[in-house]
């Protein structure tokens, strides 16, 4: 039976999931330090208790910890984010034109998605980014499926709005 | 269309009517685009090794997290502090001198850790240093000792008025106000007084009296007179037989038209009061009076 305690197993727990923790509370309050205090915090506490915490049960109960950690405490921040640079960029036969309108719409994003409420936020970025499924989404705000399907829905339908201007 | 058709369209969830139908709307395109755009987004970069030890550092301090329910903790810190204080002060008494002292009219018998002996007349005090004996013999004193040297290494004993320096040997010395006196009974003895160094073979003294050193002649015996309990004086200022007196029997000596200064020579027993009153008076030719603790010496005539 492997135990949370030994340190392989921990190490490997880590690495699984320290990084989807930390982009969790980023995009929550868009505070990469608070963020990384979380990924600390939400550890050290599956160390404590890692006697009593199954490697199965681990993921749920950091970001359970991660999300407790902060609840109500701190005033979310713009999440600020990147673009990968598409293959499409580097070829020189795009007009100037199309590079601008670009820019322009990966603007009208980021005020969309920092107009979006934090939980429809979240899970929108968990799903576009980390590339989580529904279910896990859920299992990590600890409600229902439908309810992530039903955010996910509703900032989609937001962000089309804001970005379209309607 | 289905509830959250826009999730279900997103994760492939849509059945091919649905999709299109969805496909047809004129919103299609932005959904599309959204989605086509929103795939390259990156969140900000996150060091996982770093954090990872970060984490196993902080493990390091918390890892013995062991509360420990003794009842007798409040007991054993009470007495580790007892236990500190002991030792600390057990220490700190060692690296005191040892002092030894007499009163008026007492006499006491000092062994040294090397088995030197030190006898101490009335009125005196010697003090040494115990834990450093082995490295250096060096006593002080005050007042009047007879010492027994072991042989071994130079043997010191400091006084205000010189410093005395012998290997091995057997000699008295006598420390008082204005008044100091070395005497050399086996071996040799060196004295040192205002820098001076004179060596004390077997049989010779040294005095000095108010500063000024004076001849002396030769001790009678193996020791001073003092061990047998006498006190003896060869041309001796008065006064100092009289502080001699005064040591021996703890009594005060006044005096009424006594020229102090004369120099006596003669003996007084140091246990027979009587007697050594008459001793003192007969060759100074001097009366005297005892009132309880109190002896005058006069000239002439009684006083009133």
């Amino acid at each position: 039976m492997s135990n949370v305690c030994e340190d392989q197993v921990f190490s490997s727990l880590f690495k699984a999931h320290s990084k989807t923790v930390f982009n969790y509370i980023y995009y929550k309050f868009g505070n990469e330090e608070k963020a990384n205090d979380a990924v600390q915090e939400a550890f050290v506490k599956l160390w404590e208790n890692c006697a009593k915490v199954s490697p199965e049960k681990a993921k749920s109960f950091v970001y359970t910890v991660a999300n407790n950690l902060y609840l109500n405490v701190i005033k979310a921040e713009k999440v600020r984010l990147k673009y990968a640079k598409s293959v499409d960029d580097q070829s020189s036969n795009l007009s100037p034109e199309f590079l601008m309108e670009e820019q322009e719409y990966k603007k009208k994003l980021d005020n969309a998605l920092g107009a979006l409420p934090e939980n429809q936020r979240t899970t929108f970025l968990l799903n576009r980014i980390d590339g989580k499924k529904y279910a896990e989404i859920a299992e990590m705000e600890g409600v229902s499926v439908k309810a992530i399907e039903k955010r996910m829905h509703l900032a989609l339908k937001s962000l089309r709005e804001q970005i379209d201007g309607i | 269309m289905q509830e959250n058709y826009l999730a279900k369209w997103l994760s492939g969830e849509l059945s091919e009517a649905e999709l299109a139908e969805f496909k047809k709307s004129e919103e299609y395109a932005s959904y599309e685009r959204l989605k086509e755009v929103s795939s390259t987004l990156e969140a900000p970069e996150f060091n996982v090794e770093q954090s990872l030890e970060r984490i196993k550092e902080e493990r390091m301090g918390k890892a013995p997290k062991v509360i420990t329910l003794n009842p007798f903790k409040k007991f054993l810190r009470v007495a580790a502090v007892i236990a500190v204080l002991l030792a600390g002060s057990y220490f700190y008494l060692n690296t005191l001198d040892e002092s030894i002292s007499t009163e008026f009219a007492e006499r006491s018998e000092v062994i040294l850790p090397d088995d030197s002996e030190i006898f101490l007349n009335a009125g005196s005090e010697v003090s040494f240093s115990k834990k450093n004996w082995d490295k250096s013999r060096n006593v002080i004193l005050n007042g009047e000792a007879f010492f027994k040297v072991a042989k071994g290494k130079k043997f010191t004993v400091e006084t205000e008025h010189g410093t005395v320096a012998v290997l091995g040997t057997q000699f008295n010395v006598e420390n008082r106000s204005n008044f100091f006196e070395v005497t050399c009974y086996e071996g040799l003895v060196s004295v040192t007084h205002n820098n001076m160094e004179t060596q004390l073979p077997a049989g010779t003294s040294f005095m000095v009296i108010n500063g000024k050193v004076i001849d002396t002649s030769k001790p009678n015996g193996q020791q001073p007179t003092w061990m047998n309990n006498e006190s003896s004086f060869e041309r001796i200022p008065l006064q100092y037989v009289f502080n001699e007196l005064e040591r021996q029997y703890n009594i005060k000596v006044k005096t009424e038209n006594v020229n102090t200064d004369l120099l006596f020579t003669g003996t007084f027993s140091n246990t027979d009061l009587n007697m050594a009153l008459k001793s003192i008076s007969t060759p100074s030719r001097t009366n005297y009076k005892v009132e309880g603790d109190n002896v005058l010496f006069y000239a002439g005539n009684t006083p009133q």
